[in-house]
């Protein structure tokens, strides 16, 4: 088969700054003549990285959605794109931001204005993944099989992810940014709550509206770089590691190897700037890291990326493909949002038991049998044998039927290779005609949230994009 | 009771004295290659030896064993045989393993249905296991999906010491629109049981080799046969449509 | 010229040369699926009794395939040395077969002599030869040629390390590549055959092999065995090099149609290779050729498998190759069936090569449809090392998880080396002594753990 290209666009709405790439994805069946297609992509590139923008406020609870608007829609005529163009994509709104009153408002009309299939994501544990891929730590971590870290530091929060042999190993959250205390005209102008509290435990001379003390502001700095250096092990962990932190900590006990910086106090270590060139505390942070004697012992990567780690992870890694033999009847795509209720098929035993694991799943996302579109995930058998596929077909549409009406598609995300065979499967007893859309090679859990794109490659796989943990709380 | 070939061979180390052993574990994950393994002096030592023993013994005999009669005679099919009258004929004549006698194909024509969409039979080719261990699950789901497509599915059977171009044979003789063979795949040490697909659109002693579209691979260790069946019923209906098979297919 | 002979007052008469050459070939089941052979083994005999009295210029004026129709045959001619021709011209192929055997007869002068000798007549010579004779006479000849190193030393018994992967994933190739460097694998070259013969795939890996080459500055050359032109495409498009240029070869010009290949393109590609290949050396060729491949695709002319396979070398030796394999029991038993055959095909390909002028190397494989075994492959592999077979392969093993067949395995190519006193390419030998693989001329303790190289 011959290449496709397909666009993908990243955004990422953050505590400082505001940003925007677009990438072309090279798309290619990579199995041989005479073999089942294996539809893979094969190549990324960025082609587009748009300026870096402050990320505009109204007050300090809400942001300028309409300045925000008109940033990316200037960027996109900017770059020669419009919205249609793209087959996928993410906007992300990143750090504090994500906790301003209207984030989710803000999220969800950007990713209308940005594309069909531009899927809006938030939560920190995201964030901290999409950093650490767009930082380039994962892959740095597949190459040298080796423990890697990657701490995204922005403006209001530092977002931890490691990688072990490539994968996903475990994230954390921590409130610590190099903007959490800003100067202006050599006062200071704002500390946020956290550092407040920090400030008073170990009185330290940093008060608001009180002139900017370097010697004192460094005192503070220290000690977060101090806080960090716990975040992942090199040091105890004290009482205030656990203060600051956003939603979780790493819990994995294995010692980084490799440690990557990103984000924009990444980028202050690089380069040589006056100490409140920002009006913030970045520059000074970034100093303290690099003179902590935990972080001199450790071994560290240059990240690929650290302003734009972020962004690239939402342009670059947030979308899947499925497996290639796969079977829909759904015309309509994308499909956005649908939560994810899992269902246990791993052996031959769980398959007469699919009906109540069914409905117990679908139970959970509605309330008295109101119709609710959710898409079934499911581990699936590796080698079924042929009546076991009729017999899984048969029992997931008799008691689809019974709770649905044709109206709602049933949608199945399974791991193991067989969404073809139990697509068809389900096609031939589908006696309502409702909509099937039922895809291999997706790994997904309860509590996710999936987007469906457009199908690509001559339809013979369609994008995903598998959101974790969104807008929780 | 011990079994040597219990654990996968990309699961053990043998060697000893590995520096580090968990990039050892690294790189067996990497391929399926016997690394690994160590060595007595500058030879093998005894355990992997024997699975590498194991392992070919179990492929050859896919290649020289036969398809038993009562497999046969479980799928419910009638079974023919090409003009080759033993495996040593059938691995040395090429050119009679894709033949029949007169008499075979006058008893083929009378047993099978004329004229059908698609004209599906099996062939041991050079792996017998093959027939028992995917055609069970192969075969009823082609069928079915072919006949959920309005598509006519022919009488199957079964060919002993069968090659492949069996089919140039088989299309004009019961008039099939597309032919296809289910046929044994030359084992390896990682698989003796998988199966191909070989199918072609008006299949005719004239057509070339590059006129078939070929689906391999099929096998628990490879593509499972329900998931190749589906595929393989949407190759036939696309193949049906497009009157084409083999590359002209792919260049389309 | 008599095509005519008597055995035990029986007379055996043949048609023409091609067929006295098919008959007197040692039996191969794909002579007789051609239905070329001869019927019995006296007339085998009798055809051999035939050819040894027709002369080298009898046969270099019966090629088996004409002049006219057919760009192998041309080239082989072409080629030929006028003086060393005339030198022979009347002898009998008896004669050069006692001439080759001679004490007296150095390598050297069987090789200056073989300049003038076609395909047709090595073959013929070979075929009135035991298989002792076959190991005896290739004993003499010792054919170097250098790309980064020199490959045919006297004494030296090189490897190929063949790290394939069912879907050349780097990670898995360079885990394969380790074990084998591990072991002192290597020598000749590093060299995988793709899966899928793609611009990607074959830059992919010449990258790896040439990273791995590099990093830890091992003494070989790199090499990726794809299609020649996909090689030529990578190497123009200037993204990545490798110091060999690989291309299975056939016997006949209809043959090498069937593979895609001309001479021509085979000149363009070896210019190519020489002008922005990474080779140090001149010698930038790597060919591998098979008893068979010219039946299977209908391109044998009416000749013998064994012929034919003879009539590749006189392509390859065009041009100047560094590297040149049989890979003796892949085409599966329609052309080879069984041990004794293979055996004799990897006896006779190897001597016929060397005469031929050409570094020699041999795949000892076997399928697993054919009645042979890994004791086989070992056998041959031993008997290989005594008739001067500069390299042979070296898998993990001996086992090809991408081509489905078994070859020789590292640790055999270690104890062939350690039983024939036979050493690797001399500065690879360093290589391996450096890293502690190898001391006092075999493999030490510590070879076989490709995790020292982290």
């Amino acid at each position: 088969m011959s290449e496709e290209v397909i666009l993908s666009a990243g955004i990422d709405v953050g505590t400082s700054t505001t940003q925007l790439i677009f990438s072309r994805m090279t798309i290619k069946n990579t199995a041989g003549f005479g073999k089942v297609p294996k539809t893979e992509i094969v190549s990324k590139d960025i082609f587009y990285r748009s300026k870096i923008y402050f990320t505009p406020f109204l007050s300090s609870e809400i942001i300028d959605g309409a300045k925000v608007h008109e940033i990316i829609k200037k960027e996109y005529e900017t770059a020669g794109i419009s919205p249609k163009d793209l087959s996928t994509g993410a906007v992300i709104i990143t750090g504090e931001t994500s906790r301003k009153k209207n984030a989710k408002q803000v999220l969800e009309s950007l990713s209308d204005i940005a594309g069909d299939f531009v899927v809006a994501t938030a939560g920190p544990d995201l964030e901290s993944i999409l950093a650490g891929k767009g930082a380039g730590a994962g892959e740095i971590s597949k190459k040298s099989g080796k423990v890697v870290a990657n701490l995204d530091i922005g403006g209001g929060t530092t977002n931890i992810c490691y990688f072990k042999d490539g994968e996903v190993y475990d994230t954390a959250c921590l409130d610590i940014g190099g903007r959490l205390v800003k100067i202006e005209d050599g006062r200071i102008t704002y500390i946020a709550d956290k550092v407040q509290d920090f400030i008073n435990k170990y009185q330290i001379p940093v008060k608001i509206h009180e002139r900017a003390d370097v010697q004192h502001l460094e005192l503070l700095t220290d000690k977060m770089a101090e806080i960090l250096a716990q975040s992942v092990n090199l040091c105890k962990p004290t009482e205030d590691l656990v203060n600051f932190r956003t939603n979780r900590l790493i819990t994995v006990n294995d010692p980084v190897e490799i440690l990557t910086f990103s984000g924009g106090v990444a980028s202050c270590m690089d380069q040589e700037y006056d100490v409140l060139q920002f009006g913030d505390i970045g520059v000074l942070l970034a100093k303290s890291i690099m003179k902590n004697r935990y972080f001199m012992e450790i071994k560290t990567a240059h990240a690929m990326e650290t302003m734009r780690a972020t962004v690239i992870g939402a342009g670059n890694y947030s979308m899947n493909i499925s497996g290639s033999t796969i079977e829909y009847t759904q015309k309509d795509f994308p499909i956005k949002n649908l939560p994810i209720g899992k269902i246990r098929l791993e052996n031959e035993a769980d398959i007469e038991k699919i009906g109540t694991e069914m409905q117990k799943a679908i139970d959970y996302f509605r309330d008295d049998g109101e119709e609710v579109q959710i898409a079934l995930a499911m581990k699936g058998l590796a080698c079924p044998g042929f009546l076991q596929i009729q017999e899984i077909a048969a029992n997931i549409m008799e008691t689809y039927d019974t709770l649905f009406d044709k109206n709602i598609k049933l949608i199945l995300i399974l791991e193991a290779d067989i969404g073809k065979a139990l697509g068809q499967a389900l096609k031939r007893i589908n006696s309502k005609g409702r909509d099937i859309v039922c895809i291999d090679n997706i790994s997904c859990n309860s509590g996710d949230y999936i987007d469906l794109g457009q199908p690509i490659a001559n339809g013979s796989v369609i994008p995903v994009v598998v959101k974790t943990l969104v807008f929780q709380g | 009771m011990k079994d040597i070939t219990e654990k996968e061979v990309s699961e053990v180390i043998y060697a000893d004295n590995i520096a580090h052993i968990e990039e050892l574990e690294k790189m067996k994950k990497a391929t399926p290659a016997r690394i690994g393994i160590g060595h007595t002096g500058a030879r093998y030592k005894t355990e992997p030896m024997l699975r590498f023993l194991a392992a070919q013994a179990a492929a050859a005999d896919a290649v020289f064993s036969e398809v038993k009669e009562d497999v046969v005679k479980d799928l419910g099919v009638f079974e023919v045989r090409t003009k080759c009258a033993s495996k040593y004929e059938m691995l040395t004549r090429p050119d009679w393993g894709r033949i029949f006698e007169e008499d075979t194909q006058e008893y083929i024509k009378n047993h099978c249905i004329q004229n059908p969409d698609v004209q599906i039979y099996f062939g041991d080719g050079l792996c017998s296991p093959s027939i028992q261990a995917n055609i069970p699950d192969l075969f009823p789901t082609i069928k079915l999906g072919l006949e959920d497509k309005g598509i006519t599915v022919g009488t199957p059977f079964f060919v002993r010491y069968c090659r492949v171009n069996t089919a140039r044979t088989i299309g004009p003789l019961l008039n099939a629109k597309v032919v296809c063979v289910l046929i044994g795949e030359r084992p390896g040490l990682l698989t003796s049981e998988s199966m191909s697909a070989y199918i072609a659109y008006h299949a005719r002693p004239e057509m070339s080799e590059s006129d078939y579209t070929v689906v391999s691979n099929i096998s628990k260790h490879g593509i499972p046969p329900v998931e190749a069946a589906a595929h393989i019923v949407d190759l036939l209906d696309e193949i049906l449509k497009k009157k084409k098979s083999g590359v002209a297919l792919k260049t389309d | 010229m008599n095509l005519k002979t008597r055995l035990y007052g029986k007379v055996y008469q043949f048609q023409n040369v091609t067929d006295v050459l098919a008959k007197a070939s040692e039996l191969k089941s794909g002579d007789t699926l051609a239905g070329i052979a001869a019927e019995n083994t006296l007339e085998r005999i009798a055809a051999k009794a035939v050819l040894s009295d027709l002369t080298v210029h009898d046969i270099r004026e019966n090629p088996v395939v004409p002049y006219e129709m057919d760009a192998v045959t041309r080239l082989i001619d072409d080629d030929l040395d006028a003086e060393a021709y005339k030198k022979i011209e009347h002898k009998t192929i008896a004669e050069m077969r006692e001439w080759i055997l001679d004490g007296k007869t150095t390598g050297n002068d069987i090789l200056h002599a073989s300049r003038g000798m076609t395909s047709e007549v090595i073959a013929a010579i070979s075929k009135i030869m035991g298989n002792l004779d076959l190991v005896y006479a290739g004993n003499k000849m010792h054919i170097t040629a250098t790309c980064n190193t020199t490959i045919g030393e006297e004494g030296v018994l090189a490897s190929r390390l063949q790290p394939n992967h069912p879907i050349d994933d780097v990670e898995g190739v360079a885990a394969t590549t380790l074990e084998g460097l591990s072991y002192g694998i290597g020598d000749a070259v590093l060299g995988l055959n793709p899966s899928i013969d793609t611009f990607d795939s074959t830059l992919a890996i010449w990258n790896l092999l040439g990273e791995i080459r590099d990093k830890y500055e091992i003494p070989t050359q790199t090499c990726v065995l794809s299609h020649v032109t996909t090689q030529m495409e990578v190497l123009k498009s200037g993204k990545g090099k490798a110091d060999l240029c690989f291309q299975s070869i056939a016997g006949s010009q209809k043959a090498c149609e069937a593979f895609g290949i001309s001479t021509d393109m085979l000149e363009e590609a070896n210019a190519l290779f020489r002008d922005r290949g990474s080779a140090k050396g001149k010698n930038v060729m790597y060919f591998e050729t098979g008893q068979g491949s010219e039946l299977s695709s209908s391109a044998h002319n009416g000749s013998d498998q064994q012929t034919m396979e003879c009539r590749c070398y006189g392509l390859a030796r065009h041009y100047e190759p560094f590297l040149v394999n049989t890979v003796v029991g892949f085409m599966g038993p329609e052309y080879i069936y069984d041990t004794k055959q293979l055996l004799r095909a990897g006896l006779e390909d190897v001597f016929c090569g060397h005469l031929h002028g050409l570094p020699m190397g041999c795949d000892v494989c076997y399928t697993n449809h054919m009645p042979v075994d890994q004791n086989d492959s070992e056998t041959l592999l031993m008997l290989l090392a005594n008739s001067g077979c500069h390299y042979v392969m070296g898998l993990p093993q001996a086992d090809d998880i991408m081509l489905m067949y078994q070859s020789t395995g590292f640790q055999d190519i270690a104890a062939v080396r350690e039983i024939f006193h036979k050493k690797p390419i001399k500065e690879f030998e360093d290589w391996m002594i450096k890293w502690g693989i190898w001391e006092n001329n075999r493999l030490t303790e510590k070879a076989g753990d490709p995790t020292m190289f982290f």
